[in-house]
This record gives structure tokens, sequence and C-alpha cells, in this order.
């Protein structure tokens, strides 16, 4: 009956919440009638776009969550598989819906979320008000909380409309239940299933400073600027300033940005964009040969993703550092189980079975490790179960690194002389695929991809070191875009060196920040100018991205259809 | 290699201080097998091995005076999942002024049952004795063809089933123990020093306890590469002068070895003129013997202390244990009774290359940046 009357509840309440997407007039946030984009205003760099409804990621989710509950607050779900679009995730959530699995798993996370947050022991603090009966309704305190978790939680104030619907909802499961906090725990539940909390909405009104164009509204500007800068939603600040019409000032924008990049949350936003970027994800399903590469522990990979993310972050936030010696640094950081990978002493203190504890590293200027190319991350991620691939870390360099598209290989293609890493006739990597690339249908793209991915084949398949392989000594010689290099030191340096490291960065930063890939390329050039004179500085960055006026405009729907023709290619994860 | 080697003297600096003059190379390994160095082969107990363990628990039955008829009945009640009568004289078959005690804690009250011991030619182990061929009973290194090897302790345990095996079939007592220590007891660490391991000369070898146990791959084989810090206590630290040739590693003190253990199988391993062979190989691997006289008692009560349910279980009669051991102790006699005290011994050992590193002052879990 209680599990009937919940499901009923927050199904109705979720169903309202969809219409509300359309319906709410209550404040200003509804979509004027459209304009031609002919009328908009023009200047050098002034390229809007069209007005996203985005899915939460699971860590977005999560940081949301505990934001308003705190960290202790278990998910106990999971989340849909994500779709990545034009190399980044977050462009992908625009265009990801929920399956009716994926229902299932946020009402259970929900329902999960709102129990432990009127459980007796955490109520006083999470609910800060108390009914006047606990076995009854009470409008003005299950009122107060709706309120404040709903406007963080739908990163706006709740319409009027919306907060009755929840009170009214949490009344009448109090009155079913006989208990204040059931009905309250079934309100709540139904305000995290609701697509108004799952969904990023963005809503636009006319942009005084553009004529005839649209800008977001205060609030979507509230949560572009936090879920970019932070990952996570606006906080009371932030959404203060939204409600004070401060963000609709460049002022004002500029005193809540400047506020978030001096923030330490800014790490979590720094985060958030490599993980995607670098396509972390794929750590979820990556299997290595566990004979072969006895190492490569669960614990191994997840570290792994770690110590580039420490190594980006230490050398970009903390350190200040240019963005384009993240391919040189010698500088990371280590723990035993990756100590053990690259054959490093790490000494700890902890007891035996205690998690490992992260130390300073240093690699040696003769060692051939350097730059997150050369770390487990990189060189394990982008490899199949059994060995190293030239070819599949070469494709990841050129794509991720260096926005450069590799074709996808013909159909049929023979791959057996690559795989075959016994072969006595070939012996290296580079033996087997100067073979595999006597069929000219393979040559033009191997022609592009091996030669950087060859100058890694000192890590196995695992991102261990080696020389040799079978026997025979591997040549990490080649060149990338006409520079040669003989190591993989070396290429760290061609790469920090190459126009399009640097280039490619402002790309993919650019649309993961308005979730869609950039094809302005006035707007894409001024970036780039600005990131050269901040000397690749990663906030600085992130600052013009998000000081720029492109970044909270949008065309309206009748210039949709000139927007699809160049829909970006979807990938598959 | 060349890599991998300067990782290694890069550890080096994290290294014990040892005695070695002008060490350049070190190399660290942690063991990852200890048993006795078995070598057992289908003639070498005349007639077969020794009965397994239920026929064993049949004699002792009948030695207490049991005859065949209530020997009959006793098992088939135990068939049948009423043992009580049966392992109750089992567990009490020790007689000491006429009254029934443990055979496990008095070893010496239950009747020797005669079991056989190893009348093979060849052992692993070293010329404790110093008297090479003109010792009695030695044997010959299956390895190094050494003659006059001795190697009692193989001789009195290799015809029970649960002892016998070879260096790659594990025998059975030894993998259970080794299955039990390994998780449960800090790793051993063994350190090599010398100017170049790559060639002929003086080394040192060092033997130490670790904090960290043994740390595991995926698959569970031991993991190479990992850092462990060293176990100051003294009583866990050895250090012998050696040479390296040809690979092989040998030590010249042959002084007394101590290391702590699991009380399961023994509160610690003991050996006086202790002896060492040590290959260390291309793979990173390391396989060794260590050799020396052991006390017996030691042993014989690690075997007892886990009563009638390892021997059931793993070892088979464990008071026949005692009387072999005792049997044939050779050295250290006893000034009063002339029982010999001690047993030659060789183990064997495999190791996989480690850093051992130099505890450091605990510091707060968490301060390094633990995410």
């Amino acid at each position: 009956m209680r599990s009937l009357l919940f499901r009923t509840t927050a199904l109705l309440i979720a169903l309202g919440g969809l219409a509300a997407c359309s319906a709410d007039t209550s404040k200003q946030t509804v979509s004027a009638p459209a304009a031609k984009t002919a009328a908009v205003q023009k200047d050098a760099v002034y390229a809007p776009r069209q007005l996203v409804m985005r899915r939460l990621s699971g860590e977005q989710y999560q940081n949301v969550i505990h934001d308003v509950f705190g960290p202790t607050i278990e998910l106990g779900g999971r989340f849909e598989p994500d779709l990545r679009v034009g190399g980044l995730l977050a462009v992908g959530s625009g265009d990801v819906s929920i399956t009716a699995a994926g229902i299932e798993q946020y009402d259970t996370m929900s329902r999960r979320i709102a129990g432990q947050v009127v459980d007796e022991k955490r109520r006083d603090m999470m609910l800060r008000c108390k009914p006047a009966n606990a076995a009854a309704p009470d409008d003005v305190c299950a009122g107060q909380v709706m309120a404040r978790v709903g406007r963080i939680l739908y990163r706006r104030p709740l319409s009027q409309t919306e907060l009755q619907a929840y009170v009214t909802a949490a009344n009448v499961g109090a009155v079913k239940t006989k208990s204040f906090y059931a009905g309250l725990q079934l309100s709540l539940a139904a305000m995290l299933s609701s697509p108004k909390f799952l969904f990023r909405t963005e809503m636009s009104e006319p942009d005084p400073d553009h004529a005839g164009g649209w800008r977001l509204d205060a609030y979507s500007k509230a949560s572009q600027l936090s879920f970019f800068l932070w990952n996570s939603g606006p906080d009371q600040i932030l959404l203060d300033a939204a409600d004070s019409g401060k963000l609709n000032t460049r002022k004002g924008v500029a005193e809540q940005v400047e506020r978030m990049i001096a923030s330490q949350r800014l790490e979590e936003g720094v985060r958030a964009f490599f993980i995607d970027n670098f396509g972390f994800d794929q750590f979820e399903t990556l299997t290595k040969d566990t004979t072969l590469f006895p190492k490569f522990s669960a614990q191994a990979a997840a570290d792994a993703q770690e110590q580039t993310l420490k190594t980006i972050v230490d050398l970009l936030l903390k350190n200040k550092g240019d963005y384009r010696d993240i391919f040189t640094t010698k500088k990371t950081f280590i723990t035993q189980e990756l100590g053990a990978i690259y054959r490093i002493p790490v000494v700890d203190t902890l007891p035996n079975g205690a998690p490992d504890t992260w130390q300073p590293y240093e690699f040696a200027a003769t060692d051939p490790r350097g730059g997150i190319l050369t770390q487990v991350a990189f060189t394990a991620l982008h490899s199949p179960p059994g060995r190293g691939s030239p070819t599949l870390r070469g494709k990841a360099l050129r794509e991720v690194l260096l926005c450069q598209k590799v074709p996808a290989p013909p159909a049929a293609v023979k791959f057996d002389i690559v795989q075959d890493t016994n072969n006595p006739l070939y012996k290296t990597a580079r033996d087997r695929l100067a073979a595999h690339a006597n069929n000219p249908v393979c040559a033009g793209c191997h022609k592009i991809i091996d030669p950087i991915g060859l100058a890694l084949e000192n890590f196995d398949g695992a991102g261990a070191y080696r020389t040799t392989e079978q026997g025979a000594k591997i040549d990490t010689s080649g060149m990338l875009d006409g520079v040669n290099f003989t190591n993989a030191a070396e290429l760290g340096k061609v790469v920090h060196d190459n126009p399009a490291t640097t280039s490619c960065l402002v790309n993919r930063l650019s649309a993961y920040a308005i979730g869609r890939p950039v094809q302005e390329a006035a707007w894409l050039d001024d970036l780039k100018q600005r990131f050269s004179a901040s000397n690749y500085q990663l906030p600085a960055l992130m600052r013009e991205i998000a000081m720029s006026d492109n970044f909270f405009a949008v065309v309206q729907s009748e210039t949709k259809a000139a927007a699809t023709e160049a829909a970006p290619q979807r990938e598959a994860r | 290699m060349r890599t991998y080697i300067s990782a290694v003297l890069g550890a080096a600096a994290l290294t014990v201080s040892l005695s070695a003059p002008a060490a350049a190379e070190t190399r660290s390994y942690v063991v990852s097998w200890f048993g006795l160095a078995t070598n057992s082969d289908e003639k070498d107990c005349p007639g077969g091995p020794n009965p397994g363990v239920q026929l064993q628990y049949l004699k002792s039955l009948a030695d207490l005076g049991y005859n065949s008829k209530q020997i009959e009945e006793m098992v088939k009640k135990s068939q049948n999942g009423d043992g009580g009568e049966m392992f109750d004289a089992l567990r009490n078959r020790g007689r000491m002024d006429g009254k029934p005690v443990s055979p496990y804690i008095y070893p010496a009250t239950t009747k020797d049952p005669q079991w056989k011991a190893i009348t093979g030619k060849q052992a692993f182990g070293f010329n404790l004795d110093g008297r090479g061929e003109a010792t009695r009973n030695g044997f010959e290194d299956p390895q190094t063809h050494e003659k006059g090897v001795n190697n009692e302790l193989y001789r009195a345990l290799g015809c029970y089933i649960s002892m016998r095996g070879s260096l790659s079939g594990r025998p059975t007592y030894w993998a259970w123990a080794w299955g039990q220590l390994k998780d449960s007891q800090p790793a051993w660490l063994i350190t090599v020093d010398g100017a170049d391991l790559s060639k002929d000369g003086p080394v040192t070898v060092t033997f130490d306890r670790a904090l960290e146990h043994l740390k595991s791959n995926v698959d569970g084989s031991p993991r190479a590469d990992a850092t462990y810090r060293i176990d100051s206590d003294p009583r866990s630290h050895n250090s012998y002068r050696g040479e390296i040739k040809g690979g092989m590693v040998t030590i010249t003190d042959h002084t007394d070895f101590r290391m702590l253990q699991n009380p399961l199988v023994a509160p610690e391993v003991k050996l006086s003129k202790a002896h060492l062979r040590m290959k260390l190989k291309d793979d990173g691997t390391l396989d060794a013997f260590l050799g020396g006289y052991q006390p017996w008692s030691d042993l014989y009560f690690s075997f007892g202390s886990g009563g009638i349910g390892i021997e059931q279980c793993v070892t088979g009669d464990v008071p026949g244990l005692y009387w072999l051991m005792r049997k044939h102790a050779d050295a250290d006699p006893d000034p009063k009774t002339g029982q010999n005290t001690t047993i030659s011994a060789t183990y064997y050992m495999e190791g996989v290359q480690a850093f051992a590193a130099q505890p450091m002052t605990p510091k707060v879990a968490g301060d390094a940046g633990a995410r």
C-alpha cells in the first residue's frame, strides 16, 4: 500500500513536472516569440546556440545531492549509460532521455535518498523545522523544506503551483501513513524523480545587448556557470545573484565567475572536464588479461585515472602551470598499487589492508616517463586486453588531444597479423603493423596514427615499462605532423609544441561548456588568442569562456533546422 | 633492463644500510614460497608411502588395545556421523601413568607406530656436518650432485603422504601451511648487495621481516616490484657474507638463521650452521635452498598444536611425526640424555623482486592527499 501510494505520488508529480516545463509562466522563464537570427546584432565572435535540455550525469547528480543533503547520503543505484557526441559526454547529455529501466533506477535512488533525509538521526539537521504533530500533516514545515530543497534541486525557486503540489503530496502522504515524515519522504522522493531535477532545462529571454538576440535567463545562466565550473548545481550565492538580476549584468557575472574560479570547487569542474574529454568512463569496461598483466587490478585502474587527474590539477590549478606541460611534466603522484606497475618504491606507513595513500613523485630527467601520455591511464586505457596497441594509442592522441578525426577502419579488415604477438616473423608491434599496412586499404590511416602510437611501445598493455618485445629491441622513433622524435619523452615535447594541442583544448572546453560542438571559428579564434596570451593557463581559459557573450547566447527554434544540418556525428561510447 | 636496474638502484637508497663493501647494486626480493625442499619419487619409500590417516588411525586404535570388532563398530558409527567414541579414543591415545592424555601434547606417551622414513638416495640440501661422503646415510643433492648432503628432516617426514612432493608439485602440508602464512604473517625479505650482481664476486645477503604481508596480484600470484618496509626487530635480521658465481649466490658465513613466523606453522624458523644456495633469475625471480640444523621439537609442537583437526585434514598421524623426527635427529645431542635436539633440514624458497625500505615515522592517514 505504501509502495503503491509512493509510486502513484511520484508519478503524478513527475508527470506534472513535465507539463510544467512548458507551461509554468509564474516567473519569466518561458521563451518569448522567436526572432529571426538574421536580425541579431552581429559582431565578430557572437555565436548563439540552441536551447538544450541536458540530463545530469551521474557525477552531477551525486554532487547536487551531496550539496543539498551532505556527503554521507548514499545514492544506491545505477545511472543510465551516457552518450558521447563530438568526443564529449557533456555534448551527448543533450541528446539522451531516460529509459523505463532508468526511471526505475532514479525512483529507487530517490526513495533511498529521501528515506535517509527524513531518517530519525538526520531529520533535525536536514529539515531544519519540526512539525507540530509528527503524526499529522504540517503545511508550514513541509512548505519550508520543499521550498528550500526545491530551489537547489531545480536550480531556481519553485513556483507557487509547484510548491503547493509538493506540500499537498506530503500532506496526503502524512494522512495515509499517519506520519509527517513519511509523507514528506514521499513528496521529496517525487521531487528527486522529477525531470526538472534530472534534466537541466534551459530557458531564454531577449538579449538587450544583442538586438534581436536571445540569451539564457538568469537561472539558466547560474546553472550553466555552475555545471561548467564546479560540475554541480548553483549554490545559494549564485541563485541569489540570479534572483537579484545580477547575473544579467556583465559585472554581476564577473563577480560570480571570479568567486567560482577562486573556489576549491573549481577542481571538481576541471576534473569533470578531463574525465569526460579523456574518456575515463571507458575504464568501467576496461579489462586486462590477468595472466599477461597480473598487476593490473581494479584498484590500479582507479588509481591510474586519479594519477592523471592529480597530475593535471596539481600542474594547472595548484601551480598555475602551462596546459602544454601536462605532456612533459616529470611530476606526478603515486600509490603503492601503481608503484608496482611503474617499478617505483612507494613507502607507506599504514597498516596492512588500509587504502593506499597518494604521494608526490618526480621522475628523473632521464626517465622515459614524463607527461600524461606515458602514464598508465593513457597507455592502458588505449590498449586491448592482451597487448599494447600503437594504433589505438595513436588514434586516441590524434582524436582526443589534437582533435583530428581518424576514419573508422574499413569493414572486413583482417587483424590477425597485428594481434599475433607471438609471431616469430614479426616480433615487435612495429613489424606487425608494417606487415598489416601492406594492405593499401589500411595503409592510409595507419600512416597517420601508428608512428605516434609506436612511440609509446615501451609501455605494455598495462602501462609497464619494457625495452624489448619477444627479445627484439623496441624502436620508438617516429614523426608527428612533420616533427621527428625518438621516444615517448620526445613525443611529449612534440605534442607540447604542436599548435593543435592548445587549439584542441579550446575546442573541447568550449563545447563542454555550452553543450554542443563549437563551429563558430571566430569565437574559437578569439578564445585561442586569449588562451595563448594567458600562457595557456586553464583557469584563464575557463574564465574567458564563462565571460563571453556566447556562453549564454541562444537562438530560437526556427533556426533549429539549420543547426541540425550541421549536427555532429554521434559516437558509440 | 638498464632502466629496471636504475629503478632498483633508486630503491637502494631506501634499503637498510648493509655491511657489504662499496655495494653498487642492491636487489631485494620478497619470499613468495617457503616449504620443506622435497623431491619424492616412486622408489624412495620401500613398499610405498605410509598409509593415509584413516588407516593410521586403525593402527592407533589397535595399539590402544581395541579388537577388530570394536574398531569396526567405532568406524561404522563414525561413518554414520557418530564418531564421538572413536575420536575421543584417538584424541586421548597417549598414556601417562596408565591414564589417557593428549597424544599431541605428550607424543612420547604414545607407542611408536614405526612409520617408514625415506630410503631414497637423493635429497636437496647441504653438507652441514662437513663430513662429505663420509656422512652416514648422506644424500646426493639432485641439482648440485654433491654427496654427503644432510637432510634428515626430509628423510623423517618424506614418506608421509602429506609431505610428499617436488619443487613444483607442492607437498600438501607445506602448500596448506604457506597458504596460511602468506596472508597472515609479515613477508620475508631477501636483499643481495654486491658490486655488480651480473658478475661473480662477493656479496652480502640479508634476510629481514617486513611490516607488510606478501602482496598478491589479481590472479593470486605474488606481486613483483611492490614496496615493503623492513621490520627493525633484530630477531628477524640475518646478514651473511657470501659470493655470487654464475648467478648463484651462496653464503660463506654459516652462522645462525632466525626468522619469526606465524605460530600456526612454527613460532619461528631457527637454523644453526645456515647454508644458502640462491639463484637470481633473469626474469626477476629467485629460487633458493636454505639449510641448517633445526630444533625438531619446535617443529613437532607446531604440528601438535593443530591437534586432531590438522592431523585429520593435513598432516596425518601427528605423534608418528614426533617419533620419526626424534629417531632421525642428527645433531646437537642433549648432554644428559644423548638425544639429538636438532635435525638437518633444507627449505626451498621462491621470491619475486621487491623494494625493501626502512620504515618511516608513522603519519596521519590521509595526509598524503588521499581522495
